[in-house]
């Protein structure tokens, strides 16, 4: 597996045994191609967005510091600089990222290489459509629309799959309100 | 409160699942109640109620995962055909009850109201479940909260969702209702707030 | 050996039937329009033999259908949203409900998402009963399944016989859970409680009389002319396209692509025990409904070596950070109060980071991609889920076929409208 040799790689990072590719999102379609067709990833498993405003707002007291986040090393409390001290976890580089997660199923069974690939893009500015690539980007990147508004280039059809048609905003956006209605309790007067 | 003292039975109703003696009346007995007149029904609207309630046919809304304890009341273990009511009908016109099983949302309201107003009359509503009568656990942009907001309710029954004993409960309690004379509830009240 | 070998393709189409420019819209040839009389029909959101609140917006010229899309967003109820404004464990009762067929298989992969965010060691009896009670959900899920799409097609019979196996699987949740659907029971880090006593005996007798049970069901529809005539050679997908729209689970081994997650990444406890996946390679209606039946049979299978190879031990995680300690220390260790204490009010919390983990649920690849902040709240939960990907399919399913093709064959993709909306 030669992933480093994706075009428009601009990082990899491997992390609780999961490789991300993050690409430039300019050459997504020719990474998409490439992973697709030299490197076997013929199976486009899900397009997930996500959106990191407020991140790096305010501090968390949480689980900091260990070599691999997650490890029970990292979460004893009595190694100095992890549970207890509130931190800021690192910033992001752009506000969405877009994930990609990719499956080879053509490599057969006891192996299932998998791989995603994310790209970074802030508020308005579009991410070319992998539809051409893997058909199945269609809904996926429908969704991605409809509940983040991130726009895709080159999709045949963006519009509003789970949503009204004419929903105004983005529900997922963190600056979308949870919305509801407040509960009354019948023993409040 | 004419409601005090006399128990539901004297209303003409058969169960006593009134499990809470000393509590004041619920909506239920109330509603019973407040048409005290209507429980002196004539004989011949007694056996229109009674055949009403031997024979109400289901629509078949199933929305979510209550819309699946509502088939399987259909099924042999608590088989509602003992009811009459296995006959399920598709179309909203040959309906008489509409059994809201599943969490309701914003695109399905317009469906959801067009199906109770294809309903011919007299037809009742079943919240089930607790995405029908109160949005449920699902607090949020998209889920009605209660799905009388949007067409006026019966019956609502609790559960996340509703054993089919329950449901069986909502329904029972339903015909019981009819029998006494309680018209449904479009006659009664009108959407929630 | 991913894909079928070519002399074995009975009455799979060559080349590919996605349709062009979206595809996932059949969209009717300019030339019929003008030349034919087309009928536009709404199979509306309610609508008996569509799974749930599915609406299909068809073009028909006479019984042919020329023109399809789906719409779904009937169910979205918001999901995603609101388990971003509730803690961990507050989260976990959101999950079953999106699938509600398969409600262990959701609970299951976001409660292993979180915990390989977390790092946590789940105990051997955990491992063993999640695998068990989510083997004994497939079987639920498929009886359902065979059930419905049974009626659909006008076999009435098969739906009381697959209930009556169904209210015994959900004897089963409820004698260990306590509820039949929606079980919450898969914690982090393990079980919720400790598995009841004779449950194990009356999981071996429903696993004396599952495989009989199927066979009933084959006896009703398996040599049926009718069934036959309805199901085969209709709904045809073949593996290339099935890959390329992102179809898994029986749809994906009913068009003779042999890939099954438990195989091929073992999650729990599968590479210990021994199962066989079915293939089959016409990649029609058929084919679909016989892998949903020996899928029954090796779930069956799964769940009797489960019973007899289920570890003792713990049925939780020891580590206090994340885990409820037991009652009986709260009386005399201060720590346990204060861990009690904190856990149930605030919640644990998972570092930062972002995971995506997938299982094989009744359905296909159900996936979740966790993202957390170091927080008790987890900063973005995103679920794959199998009924979404194979709806886009429906167009490429119709492509030459009658209306009553159709009901057969949006039926044999096995979608829960739930799951697909979220």
């Amino acid at each position: 597996m030669t992933l480093a040799g994706t075009p428009g790689l601009v990082e990899m990072k491997v992390d609780h045994g999961e490789t991300t590719l993050v690409v430039d999102p300019a050459r997504l379609v020719e990474a998409c191609t490439y992973l697709r067709d030299d490197e076997g990833f013929d199976f486009l498993s899900d397009i997930s967005s996500v959106d990191y405003l407020g991140w790096s707002d305010e501090p968390v007291a949480g689980y900091w510091g260990g070599p691999s986040s997650g490890a029970s090393a990292g979460r004893d409390l009595n190694t100095p600089g992890t549970w207890g001290l509130a931190r800021k976890p690192a910033p992001k580089p752009k506000r969405f990222a877009v994930n990609l997660h990719l499956l080879s199923v053509r490599s057969g069974a006891r192996e299932a290489p998998r791989v995603r690939v994310q790209v970074w893009v802030d508020d308005g500015e579009t991410v070319p459509s992998v539809v051409s690539v893997w058909p199945t980007a269609d809904w996926q990147e429908r969704e991605v629309w409809d509940m983040m508004g991130i726009r895709f280039a080159g999709h045949p059809d963006l519009t509003r799959i789970l949503m009204d048609d004419d929903w105004e905003g983005f529900p997922l956006r963190k600056d979308y309100p949870i919305g509801g209605e407040p509960v009354r309790f019948s023993g409040e007067e | 409160m004419a409601v005090e003292g006399k128990r539901l039975a004297d209303h003409g109703l058969r169960s006593e699942r009134v499990l809470w003696v000393g509590k004041g009346p619920g909506v239920f007995e109330q509603e019973v109640d407040n048409l005290e007149q209507r429980v002196g029904l004539t004989t011949l609207a007694k056996a229109v109620a009674w055949a009403q309630t031997k024979s109400m046919w289901p629509d078949t809304f199933g929305l979510a995962c209550c819309a699946i304890e509502m088939m399987s009341i259909v099924s042999s273990r608590y088989d509602i055909a003992r009811f009459g009511m296995e006959a399920f009908r598709a179309s909203p016109r040959q309906a008489d009850l509409l059994i809201v099983s599943g969490r309701v949302v914003h695109k399905m309201a317009a469906p959801l109201r067009q199906i109770y107003d294809q309903m011919l009359e007299p037809k009742w509503v079943i919240a089930m479940g607790a995405c029908a009568s109160s949005g449920g656990m699902f607090n949020n942009y998209t889920t009605l909260q209660g799905v009388d907001k949007i067409v006026p309710v019966d019956i609502h029954v609790p559960g996340c969702p509703p054993r089919p004993e329950g449901l069986m409960e909502g329904i029972l309690r339903l015909h019981e209702k009819v029998l006494a004379g309680v018209p449904p509830a479009y006659e009664i009240r009108g959407v929630a707030e | 050996m991913a894909v079928a070998p070519e002399k074995r393709r009975g009455s799979i189409y060559e080349g590919s039937r996605i349709p062009q420019p979206i595809p996932s819209v059949l969209q009717v040839p300019e030339a019929l329009r003008k030349a034919d009389d087309i009928l536009e029909v709404n199979f509306g959101p309610n609508h008996p033999s569509t799974h749930g609140v599915l609406r299909l917006i068809v073009e028909l010229d006479g019984e042919r259908v020329v023109g399809l899309r789906a719409v779904v967003g009937y169910l979205h109820t918001g999901f995603e949203k609101s388990m971003e404004s509730k803690t961990w464990w507050k989260a976990i009762p959101y999950a079953p409900r999106m699938d509600y067929l398969a409600f262990q298989a959701n609970e299951l992969a976001f409660v292993l998402a979180i915990e390989k965010l977390l790092g946590i060691e789940v105990p051997p009896k955990a491992t063993w009963m999640r695998m068990l009670l989510t083997e004994l959900n497939r079987v639920h899920s498929h009886l359902v399944w065979l059930g419905t799409s049974a009626l659909e097609l006008g076999a009435i019979s098969p739906f009381w016989y697959t209930f009556r196996e169904r209210d015994r699987v959900l004897d089963l949740f409820e004698m260990v859970t306590g509820v039949r659907m929606h079980t919450r029971y898969f914690q982090v880090g393990g079980l919720a409680e400790d598995i009841p006593r004779g449950f194990f005996d009356e999981c071996r007798k429903f696993c004396e009389i599952m495989p009989g049970a199927v066979d009933q069901y084959e006896q009703l529809l398996t040599q049926n002319e009718i069934w036959l005539k309805r199901t085969k050679g209709v709904g045809l997908l073949s593996a290339e396209d099935a890959i390329a729209m992102g179809q898994s689970g029986p749809v994906l081994r009913g068009s003779g692509v042999d890939w099954d997650l438990r195989r091929a990444q073992p999650y729990l406890a599968y590479d210990q025990v021994d199962f066989d996946v079915p293939v089959y390679y016409n990649g029609d209606v058929w084919d679909r409904y016989k892998v949903h039946m020996d899928e029954m049979r090796e779930s069956t299978r799964i769940v009797a070596q489960a019973l007899e190879g289920m570890p003792g031990g713990p049925w939780i995680a020891d580590d206090r950070k994340v885990v409820l300690p037991p009652r009986e220390e709260l009386h005399t260790s201060m720590e346990t109060l204060i861990h009690h204490f904190k856990l149930v009010t605030e919640g644990f919390r998972v570092p930062e980071g972002e995971v995506y983990v997938t299982i094989e649920s009744p359905r296909g690849e159900f996936g979740c991609y966790l993202c957390s902040d170091g927080g008790p709240r987890p900063w973005r939960v995103r679920f794959r889920t199998p009924s979404f990907i194979a709806l886009q399919a429906t167009a490429t399913l119709m492509t030459d076929a009658l209306v009553a093709d159709m009901i057969a064959a949006v039926g044999s993709l096995d979608t829960v409208m739930g799951e697909c909306d979220r």
